[in-house]
């Protein structure tokens, strides 16, 4: 799966190119991994060009938050599109991971929560 | 480590290695939802609202497991998570459970006692005789329910499954499920097998409950 990457001040902004699922899902896993052994633990996951997210995929953004969360970082998600969003909110994600509508409003919230 | 299927089988057993008062549908289900949580924790299966998808058909090596897992492969029928799980429960759920309980008595963690009652009911009973292992899970689910920290996927899968059955009350006190009712909710959902599970159960307890309440008296 084709993984886009940059940075903007602290926030690594990863942006995962269609499929997060069993088979895309594990290249994206293993890229989360790497940002927290480089010690990156402010993440933004930027979905504008995801589409689509299975189980599989849920289970890859919950690990690579808890592990932010637990190196004092945080991962946030933005520019859900309209499947995967639906995905996101039936099962309760969006309560647990903070969701901004645009890539911009993003980075400005995590820059600013450090 | 146990596999899911293993750890809700041995939660589902009281003190007196009894089965807690579960309705048979409900577990067959929960059962069959376990199987499936760990077929897709095994990166065998994957699912979205709408479909289980085979990623792997090669035999996990686990009976338990490629008992479900020779169904599911063995259909050309795309079907939703749902579906297979109504499958699974109907058809093989039992014999999982049996082999669960097996497995565990072969371990060491449960004893099988069969009994005979006024010479002619039979009954059997798996009493536990080692319990660090129901005591890791019960400390895992405590641990997870009482913090707030994101939680591990394979813990979230394990709250479904403790909740769709609705055991919770005989780990927790009433003041406790009172406490760790909002969590409960919260992560219930988050395994989307976990959460197919929860929702044909309530739809079955809802049959069930119109259904009694429209038999004539």
């Amino acid at each position: 799966m084709e993984i886009e990457e940059e940075k903007q001040g602290s926030v690594v902004i990863v942006s995962p190119v269609g499929r997060v699922d069993g088979v895309g899902a594990p290249d994206l896993d293993r890229r989360l991994a790497e940002l927290a052994e480089r010690g990156e633990h402010s993440v933004l996951l930027d979905c504008a060009k995801m589409d689509y997210i299975s189980s599989a995929g849920l289970r890859t953004v919950l690990i690579g938050a808890r592990t932010c969360k637990q190196n004092g970082g945080a991962l946030t998600l933005c520019a859900l599109q309209p499947d995967c969003k639906t995905v996101f909110e039936v099962s309760g994600f969006l309560a647990i991971v903070k969701s901004y509508d645009t890539r911009e409003e993003a980075v400005a919230a995590q820059t600013e929560a450090g | 480590m146990l596999t899911f299927v293993e750890e809700i089988v041995l939660l589902m057993l009281d003190d007196d290695g009894s089965v807690l008062p579960i309705r048979e549908t409900t577990m067959e289900y929960v059962v069959a939802g376990a199987a499936m949580m760990d077929l897709a924790f095994a990166d065998r299966i994957d699912t979205d609202p709408q479909r289980l998808t085979v990623l792997d058909a090669t035999p996990t090596e686990d009976p338990m497991l490629d008992l479900a897992l020779t169904r599911i492969t063995g259909s050309a029928e795309a079907r939703s998570p749902g579906a297979w799980m109504e499958t699974l429960a109907r058809h093989d759920a039992k014999a999982i459970r049996e082999m669960a309980l097996d497995r565990l008595v072969k371990r060491g963690v449960l004893e099988r006692r069969d009994e005979s009652f006024l010479w002619v009911f039979q009954s059997r009973r798996y009493p536990v005789i080692d319990d660090r292992e129901e005591r890791e899970v019960k400390l895992r689910i405590t641990g997870v329910l009482l913090s707030d920290d994101l939680p591990d996927p394979k813990d979230v899968a394990l709250i479904g499954l403790v909740d769709a059955c609705n055991i919770l009350p005989y780990i927790f006190s009433a003041r406790e499920i009172e406490r760790v009712g909002p969590r409960v909710e919260q992560l219930r959902k988050m395994d989307l097998i976990g959460r197919e599970m929860g929702g044909a159960i309530a739809e079955i307890e809802r049959s069930i409950m119109i259904a009694m309440t429209q038999t004539p008296h």
